[in-house]
């Protein structure tokens, strides 16, 4: 796996979330599982004991509950910035799938790919970058003097 | 008699070939010429490209420290010094900023670095006074700190 090959980005926070006051990024979450399979068997525990919790916690986010005809269980998430993340619950305990709501809570929308630096700044530099001229003596120095002797 | 030869000739050879094709051409997309869209081009060149990012991440440190200290040295020229004598002279000072840390003072923080080249000066007069045994009072910044 070559770095020019896959996908990777730079570290940022969605319109410097965090600055001021935290902004939970996750705007609609929707379970769809179904009523009678067994592979839905932890989304209906999670859905009977511990959704309504997740909903009061989350104030910001729109949970969506949808019971329908399907053999996979997901959760989609869609966030503030447009992107949006599938996961399958397939025969997951509603303990793990609480983890995994928890998860996508806490992501913003951003692509889960390698970060390229582990740091990001927007004024690198504080007493001005290097430039050949930085530390060398000015032209003008023995006319400084002799202004100041001048004084 | 049962003929079965033509009837062993045929195989089904597995139904996700196109698939698994592209799982590899997917990694060589960005190559130039048919490599980047013919399997059996594309397979060699992406196990070279693969065994050259291998071994790149460890060239890759070295790399990096021999920039560092490429930079380090030319700021600290700037300012009468050579690399080994700042670097020494610092870390008698236990002032033990790494080499990345000092590349980016000198660009982003010529003044930082100015003063940290005139302390390890100041160390290294210092050095050389003990030394020579002159009647001097001990070097300021060659006190070490006890570490608690």
């Amino acid at each position: 796996m070559t770095g020019r090959a896959t996908a990777s980005r730079f570290l940022q926070s969605v319109l410097h979330n965090g600055l001021g006051r935290y902004v939970c990024q996750l705007s609609r979450i929707t379970l769809a599982f179904s009523k009678g399979s067994q592979t839905s068997r932890g989304v209906r525990d999670y859905v009977e004991n511990h959704v309504v919790d997740f909903a009061k916690k989350h104030q910001g986010t729109v949970v969506y509950i949808s019971p329908r005809r399907c053999h996979v269980p997901k959760v989609t998430a869609e966030y503030l910035n447009g992107g949006t993340k599938v996961v399958a619950l397939n025969s997951k305990s509603a303990e793990e799938i609480a983890q995994v709501i928890t998860l996508m809570a806490n992501q913003s929308g951003l692509d889960v790919v390698r970060i390229r630096k582990p740091f990001h700044t927007e004024h690198p530099s504080i007493q001005g970058l290097w430039q050949p001229f930085v530390n060398k003596r000015s032209q003008l120095s023995p006319r400084i003097a002799e202004w100041k002797g001048a004084q | 008699m049962v003929l079965l030869s033509l009837a062993l000739l045929m195989r089904n050879r597995g139904p996700d070939r196109y698939w698994k094709h592209q799982e590899l051409l997917k990694h060589a997309r960005h190559f130039r010429g048919r490599k980047n869209r013919c399997y059996s081009l594309a397979i060699r060149t992406v196990r070279r490209a693969w065994r050259y990012a291998t071994i790149g991440r460890h060239l890759k440190k070295r790399d990096m420290r021999q920039l560092w200290i490429t930079r380090i040295a030319a700021g600290a020229g700037e300012h009468g010094l050579k690399y080994s004598q700042f670097i020494t002279s610092l870390l008698k000072c236990q002032v033990d900023l790494n080499r990345k840390v000092l590349a980016d003072l000198a660009i982003t923080e010529p003044k930082t670095f100015k003063c940290l080249a005139a302390l390890a000066e100041r160390r290294r007069q210092e050095g050389f006074h003990a030394l020579l045994n002159d009647k001097e009072p001990p070097g300021i910044f060659s006190r070490i700190v006890q570490q608690r």
